[in-house]
């Protein structure tokens, strides 16, 4: 039955793409083409959401722990490969040169940390959401409380984002305003969401896993070939473009004789411009300690998101946790391998002053159309990048509704709830958080990349510390558990209260130096480190934790 | 259930020797980690120098004899040329820009005989109108615009490159024909110019050394360590630790719940 309902949505999907072709049109408002392949592909998620979607709570916080390592590990890299990964993670490189890295190393070098530190323990304690490991661990129903509303609020931040992205996409396809495009995407995530929970969007992961690669790969072996470089790896071949960046390309620009050109038939030339490579270019208005605590920032938050953490609880066995993260980790390395190639060529192919600076966020989809590309294939790269923020939304629109439903009220506001109405709560908590973040991602407060990095530093200071002392130092006890997570988000609340200032074009005292040093995109380089201190201190200052779960940790967690 | 001493650990003084062998992979895995992906980057910045471009060294050894009206013809050209390099990066904040242009500009139009003066000052204006026609153009009308401002800019290239030295076809000729403007401090004097040397200086020095110089795989070294080998070493770390943890649990005969 279930192979002939998924011919049946390959075949339309097939039919779909063929009517497309002869449809597409690259300039214009609306592009009938990528329209079409953007409508195909949510259509195809949202039948298999139904097809797939959750009966029980069991089913829609941990999709009933039914999923392989491979599976899991394509999981883990849809869930990852937000717009931030392919939108933004480009616009990054392409606006701030080799700063941007930061990102790629930041959100891969994470994936250590968490295997390293956290996948096969967060499996063999064996609870459900990040809240219920805190508030268990912690023997505190507060910090269980505040737990969970700060799963929220990161699953949040890390939504606006993502809707972001969508909208872009959605503005760029379908040829409408940005607002209206925020708007009609958000709905269509809600949608999806709503009607097939974690299992659903488990199944959805992979086969979205399979469109993002595919979507993202392509377009960089056609620019690689097209302009002359090795496309058979592109993510090899476009490092002599890094270099020629670098050096300078003459116009007119030859292979085998003829003139290499741009979609819009400028030549493939650029003046000298080593500030796209070098680290940390002063004109790039960039710096090394920025670099440094990005990378930091975002390896600690990594292993600090509940909706990451909550994959490792999906898995069967132990071993399959950690061997998830190495499948998930070569699945994202495919994309964030070749996503600096976007910002190589982009940035060749915009340097004709007729076609100037382009919008970063849009970086990846502009250097395919610039590149010349099928107008089909771009297309497909746009609905890819809806996809990807499409899987990673439904993740955090699950880790929020867990954590307001199963952390809050069942554990806190109705502990006798039928398993009926947590599910009813569930999902009022997505509809309630679908609409606040599709409010503020309409006000377009920063770059993809960067407002996603929100969310990381406010799990690195929150989070992260409490997974980490909870795990591997028996001594760390509620109250040390508490002042810790108190200073990690005091550091929060500082760095966020400036920022929303200076947004709104007030001035605090010191606004300058907390803007450098404690930067909303960044202030985790001291925030995660300054919440695990405290911790440790006021844990060896106050009483010890009870023994039952110092035994429960060395006898489940570390035997 | 034992003492409540007994059930003690952490990361660093694990309960028994099984915790010890893993505390000891743990803590190496970190160490690397730590060192390719961070002590990597503090070595680029011990070993880096404030490295000029070319067109900077250009740039200062003309600027005074700009500034006093000394420049010979070939001094003219080296100037204008170094401009246009810094014009053509599209790093260039919008008000630095707008500096270099009416810098281009100025120096062009110093140095134009009277009537080629007065031609290019037609041209550019007649440019400036059809942009304007562009915003508001659709379809056919759009075409015709954009078809006419390149003809526009050929004509005008073609004029300027016996005083410009850029040859028609060339990148710098677009960014210099697209620099010029007709509203522009005429003289060097003016403040306006004040901040060129320290734009010159911000875009054309770079942090370069050994590492970001030598070419590997067709990239700057350092470019490809951060953007291709980092990632391979994170999922080797990852591969290695699961095997190295496996084999240990094999070999004790731990099974794991």
């Amino acid at each position: 039955m279930k192979k002939i309902y998924i011919s049946a949505i390959l075949s339309f999907v097939g039919l779909l793409s063929l009517k497309a072709e002869s449809l597409t049109q690259l300039e214009g408002s609306f592009k009938t083409g990528p329209a079409i392949i953007l409508i195909a592909i949510l259509l195809t998620f949202v039948l298999v959401g139904i097809f797939f979607r959750a009966k029980d709570p069991a089913d829609y916080y941990a999709a009933g722990r039914k999923i392989s390592k491979v599976g899991s590990g394509m999981a883990i890299a849809s869930n990852w490969m937000s717009a931030a990964s392919v939108l933004g993670m480009a616009g990054m490189m392409y606006g701030f040169g080799y700063n941007g890295l930061a990102y790629v190393v930041g959100w891969t070098g994470g994936y250590v940390l968490l295997l390293i530190l956290m996948a096969a323990q967060i499996r063999k304690y064996g609870k459900y959401t990040a809240p219920d490991f805190i508030g268990d661990r912690y023997y505190s129903r507060d910090l269980r409380i505040v737990s969970a509303i700060f799963t929220i609020l990161i699953s949040f931040a890390y939504c606006v984002g993502q809707f972001g992205g969508i909208g872009l996409m959605f503005k760029w396809i379908l040829g409408m305003d940005y607002t209206w495009a925020v708007i009609i995407g958000s709905s269509v995530v809600l949608l999806y969401t709503l009607i097939s929970g974690m299992i659903g969007a488990t199944k959805n992961m992979q086969i979205q896993y399979v469109i993002i690669v595919i979507s993202f790969l392509i377009p960089t072996f056609i620019m690689a070939f097209k302009f002359d470089y090795f496309w058979l790896i592109p993510q090899i071949g476009y490092g002599e473009a890094v270099a020629d960046i670098v050096r300078g390309i003459p116009a007119p620009n030859l292979a085998d004789g003829a003139a290499l050109l741009n979609a819009y038939g400028h030549d493939f030339a650029i003046v000298p411009s080593p500030e796209f490579a070098m680290p940390w270019d002063p004109s790039t208005g960039t710096t090394f300690f920025q670099w440094m605590a990005i990378c930091f920032s975002l390896m600690v938050g990594t292993a600090g998101l509940p909706h990451v953490i909550q994959r490792f609880y999906v898995v069967p066995k132990v071993s399959d946790a950690r061997w998830s993260v190495v499948w998930g980790l070569f699945f994202i390395s495919l994309v964030y391998w070749t996503a600096p190639a976007y910002s190589t060529f982009g940035k060749l192919l915009s340097s004709n002053p007729e076609v100037g600076v382009l919008a970063k966020d849009a970086i990846v989809v502009y250097t395919a159309q610039l590149g010349g590309v099928n107008s089909l294939v771009v297309g497909l790269l746009a609905a890819g990048a809806v996809s990807a923020a499409f899987s990673t939304v439904s993740g955090l629109l699950v880790a929020g509704a867990s954590a307001f439903s199963h952390d809050l009220y069942v554990r806190v506001i109705n502990p006798d709830s039928t398993p009926k109405s947590q599910l009813k709560v569930a999902r009022i908590g997505t509809i309630i958080m679908a609409l606040a973040v599709t409010a503020v991602a309409i006000m377009k407060l920063g770059l993809i990349a960067q407002l996603v990095s929100v969310a990381f530093s406010m799990a690195a200071c929150t989070i992260f510390p409490l997974f980490l002392l909870g795990i591997w130092w028996s001594g760390s006890n509620r109250t040390g558990a508490k002042a810790g997570l108190f200073a990690g988000i005091l550091v929060t609340t500082i760095s966020l209260t400036y920022f929303i200032v200076g947004l709104s074009g007030g001035s605090l005292p010191g606004q300058t130096f907390i803007a450098y040093w404690l930067n909303v995109w960044y202030f985790a380089w001291i925030g995660a480190p300054l919440a695990i201190i405290v911790n440790i201190v006021v844990s060896r200052f106050s009483a010890p934790t009870p023994v039952e779960i110092k035994k429960f940790l060395a006898e489940h967690v570390h035997n | 259930m034992g003492t409540p001493d007994s059930y003690n650990f952490s990361l660093f003084s694990p309960r028994n020797l099984h915790g010890k062998k893993n505390r000891n992979v743990i803590l190496s895995m970190l160490l690397i980690w730590a060192v390719a992906v961070f002590g990597f980057q503090l070595l680029l910045r011990i070993i880096e120098k404030p490295t000029p471009e070319k067109a900077l060294t250009l740039f200062e050894s003309t600027w005074p004899a700009m500034r006093s009206g000394d420049l010979t013809d070939a001094g003219y050209k080296t100037f204008l040329n170094a401009l246009v390099l810094v014009k053509g990066k599209n790093s260039v904040k919008p008000e630095d820009q707008q500096v270099i242009s009416n810098a281009i500009s100025c120096v062009t139009y110093n140095n134009l005989p009277e009537h080629i003066h007065a031609l290019v000052t037609a041209g550019i204006a007649e440019m400036e109108s059809l942009k304007a026609k562009l915003v508001t153009a659709k379809d056919q009308e759009y075409l015709d615009v954009k078809t006419s401002i390149v003809e526009k800019k050929k004509t005008l290239i073609d004029i300027c490159e016996p005083y410009s030295g850029f040859i028609p076809g060339s990148l710098e000729s677009e960014i210099f024909i697209g620099s010029l403007n007709n509203n522009y401090p005429a003289s060097f004097d003016d403040n306006t110019y004040a901040r060129l040397p320290a734009i010159m200086k911000l875009y054309l020095t770079h942090n370069q050394s050994v590492l970001t110089d030598t070419i590997f795989l067709g990239f700057p070294f350092h470019y490809f360590y951060t953007a291709v080998f980092l990632l391979i070493l994170f999922i080797m770390l990852c591969i290695v630790y699961n095997l190295l943890i496996e084999w240990r649990l094999e070999k004790e005969g731990v099974v794991e719940s």
